[in-house]
């Protein structure tokens, strides 16, 4: 099986990719009539759906495989458990089934990355979600302890208010552009004459 | 035989000697089909890509009488080889072998169990058959019945991108859009989903067929989910013998769709337990789970129309949730999926709705815009042409002739059935 193209993948941390190669490469070894199910990288082909956010595909990859390879693969299973929290919206548990794991070397960049992704993310829900929100459930949330978490929104400049333990979130301000472009004007006439005619 | 397979490689590489070639295999055609499955080492002699005509007849022969399981496991993969790198413009001097050839390559993989080893070969064969992307083959239902099985989902999503204008058999049509139907369903795309099962529906017949009565009991399920709400009434424009019975024939979904519009939950779980082997033998237990899921989120949505801001404890007794905890979670995973507008306000245990913010002045927007008007005028241009193109039809005429009612004298002369001078 010919896995170059997974491995300059790994290798430059181009991890939106993984999915869809992973994807190829096992529809044209399938074609091939090859048994492939054995030696199947199962668990960065799981962790590659679930950085891209696909988790229905996640599912379906993890509905057909075979239940030895479910068995005897620890790794596989830790990834599901990412998958599941991330399907049931345990938000907090995703932490959980990461640090739950000892990942292997393969497996390890993709999941710090996915880790720092997804903190990301969880902020950006929580900064458009809440106006005011709890120390401990921002600290739950983000995967920080409380007192990381109290440096790191402030910086953002959010409002501590150690008293009632209780944070103000700042919104980011949308910034959306609203240029007019010129080739506008040439769309504009052809839907005219369009509808004249 | 040896000397057939002299003729394919001599004939094989200079086009103007196809046709030739053609009545040559067409010639051997019954012997060939004699021989079947012995023709199988010939096969080594060939190259799938250079020789594409004289492979095609060659395998065609070998698949034609039925195969035991090892005969057709040592078929499956010259077949698979021969589909991805066969020569566009010698298959499409024979598509109807092509296509029986792909047919039969499905019923084997389906015969090992093995629906992945299908996928790759059969997209692949699709684009050598068809004859623009707007093109939709017989093919295109086998691939997603290949995708479904194996659980290839986004594989079949490529496919369901393309708009289709062009299609050869009317129940190759239906089976798309229905297989289509399940895979934006699983992907949770229930725009398209709807989309592809409407057409299902709504699609011009004299029969009901089974194709249309389970699209409709799919249909009504992710209208629920999706649209909050299902209308029995069918379009004009569906036929009369869908517009009877359809209805009739899928009567508990219909209850189950009533049910829904009360809002209350405990009714529609009543009626979703009570026909629950019905929906368990359909295979549509999943998506009436799915439904009352979203039953949670419409009863927040309606509760937008009436307050501005709301308790969260509140929000969890009128939507029959356990605790405000719970209610918390819902709202955030509804502002998540931008199902809502609204902040929640943990220090006083409220939630506060908003307007969309979305003002439709962004650049992102315009190109949005932009992008469907193009879409719809390349339409237009399209059934205007279709529009010209029936107006010559001569069988067309010949109906508008004699349905012609004669209102003024001017207008006597009929229409020309025969130019008779």
């Amino acid at each position: 099986m010919e896995f170059s193209p997974l491995s300059s993948a790994l290798a430059s941390k181009s991890y939106e990719r993984i999915a869809d190669i992973c994807d190829d490469i096992m529809l044209q070894v399938a074609a091939e009539g090859v048994s492939f199910q054995e030696d199947w990288p199962y668990a960065i082909h799981l962790l590659g759906h679930i950085y891209a956010g696909d988790i229905n595909s996640m599912r379906f990859l993890w509905k057909s495989m075979p239940s030895a390879v479910k068995e005897n693969n620890p790794e596989v299973q830790a990834a599901w458990r990412i998958g599941q929290k991330l399907w049931v919206r345990d938000y907090v548990g995703v932490y959980e089934a990461i640090r739950g794991f000892n990942w292997s070397q393969e497996a390890q960049g993709l999941v710090a990355a996915f880790s720092d992704h997804y903190t990301k993310k969880m902020f950006q829900l929580l900064q458009s979600a809440y106006s005011t929100i709890s120390i401990q459930d921002t600290s739950l949330f983000l995967n920080m302890n409380e007192d990381d978490v109290k440096n790191y929104v402030q910086q953002q400049g959010w409002i501590v208010d150690p008293a009632s333990q209780m944070i103000t979130v700042k919104k980011r301000p949308i910034v959306t552009e609203q240029k007019l472009n010129p080739s506008k004007l040439h769309s504009l006439t052809e839907y005219v004459f369009h509808l004249e005619h | 035989m040896e000397v057939l397979v002299v003729n394919i490689q001599g004939l094989s590489t200079n086009p103007g000697d196809l046709p030739n070639l053609q009545n040559i295999l067409k010639q051997a055609h019954d012997s060939l089909h004699a021989e079947s499955i012995r023709l199988l080492p010939l096969l080594d002699m060939l190259d799938p890509s250079l020789h594409s005509l004289g492979f095609l007849y060659i395998l065609e022969a070998c698949t034609s009488s039925a195969l035991s399981k090892e005969q057709a496991s040592a078929v499956v993969l010259p077949t698979a080889r021969f589909m991805n790198s066969c020569s566009k413009e010698q298959i499409q001097l024979a598509p109807e072998k092509f296509i029986s050839v792909c047919k039969r390559f499905k019923d084997y993989v389906m015969q090992l169990e093995a629906p992945m080893r299908g996928v790759a070969p059969m997209l692949a064969a699709i684009r050598k058959i068809q004859s623009s992307s707007e093109h939709l083959t017989p093919l295109h239902p086998e691939f997603l019945v290949l995708c479904l099985l194996s659980k290839c989902y986004k594989a079949g999503l490529s496919i369901l991108d393309e708009d289709i204008f062009e299609v050869d058999q009317p129940k190759d049509l239906l089976l798309y859009c229905y297989y289509g139907g399940m895979i934006c369903i699983g992907q949770k795309h229930f725009r398209k989903a709807l989309e592809l099962l409407h057409n299902v529906v709504t699609a011009p017949t004299s029969v009901i067929t089974a194709i249309a009565v389970e699209a409709y009991k799919k249909y009504i399920l992710v209208s629920l989910i999706h649209n909050g709400q299902f209308s029995t009434s069918l379009p004009k424009y569906t036929s009369s013998v869908a517009q009877r019975n359809l209805k009739n024939i899928c009567q508990p979904y219909i209850e189950l769709a009533n049910s829904y519009t009360t809002g209350k939950i405990a009714d529609f779980e009543s009626v979703a337990q009570k026909h629950r082997e019905k929906f368990d033998n359909d295979n549509n237990l999943g998506l009436v789970k799915q439904a009352i899921s979203s039953m949670y989120k419409r009863n927040i949505q309606r509760l937008t129309q009436t307050y501005l801001t709301l308790s969260l404890q509140d929000i969890a007794n009128s939507v029959q949730l356990n605790s405000a905890k719970e209610a918390e979670m819902h709202v955030l995973q509804m502002i998540q999926d931008g199902e809502i507008f609204a902040t929640i306000n943990q220090k006083d245990g409220m939630v506060s709705f908003l307007e969309d913010p979305e003002q439709y002045k962004s650049c992102g927007m315009i190109e949005r815009i932009d992008s469907s008007i193009q879409r719809i005028m390349a339409l237009s241009r399209k059934l205007t042409t279709m529009n010209e193109n029936i107006s010559c039809d001569p069988m067309y005429l010949a109906k508008v002739g004699r349905e012609r009612q004669r209102f003024d004298f001017d207008d006597f002369d009929p229409v020309p059935q025969r130019f008779n001078i």
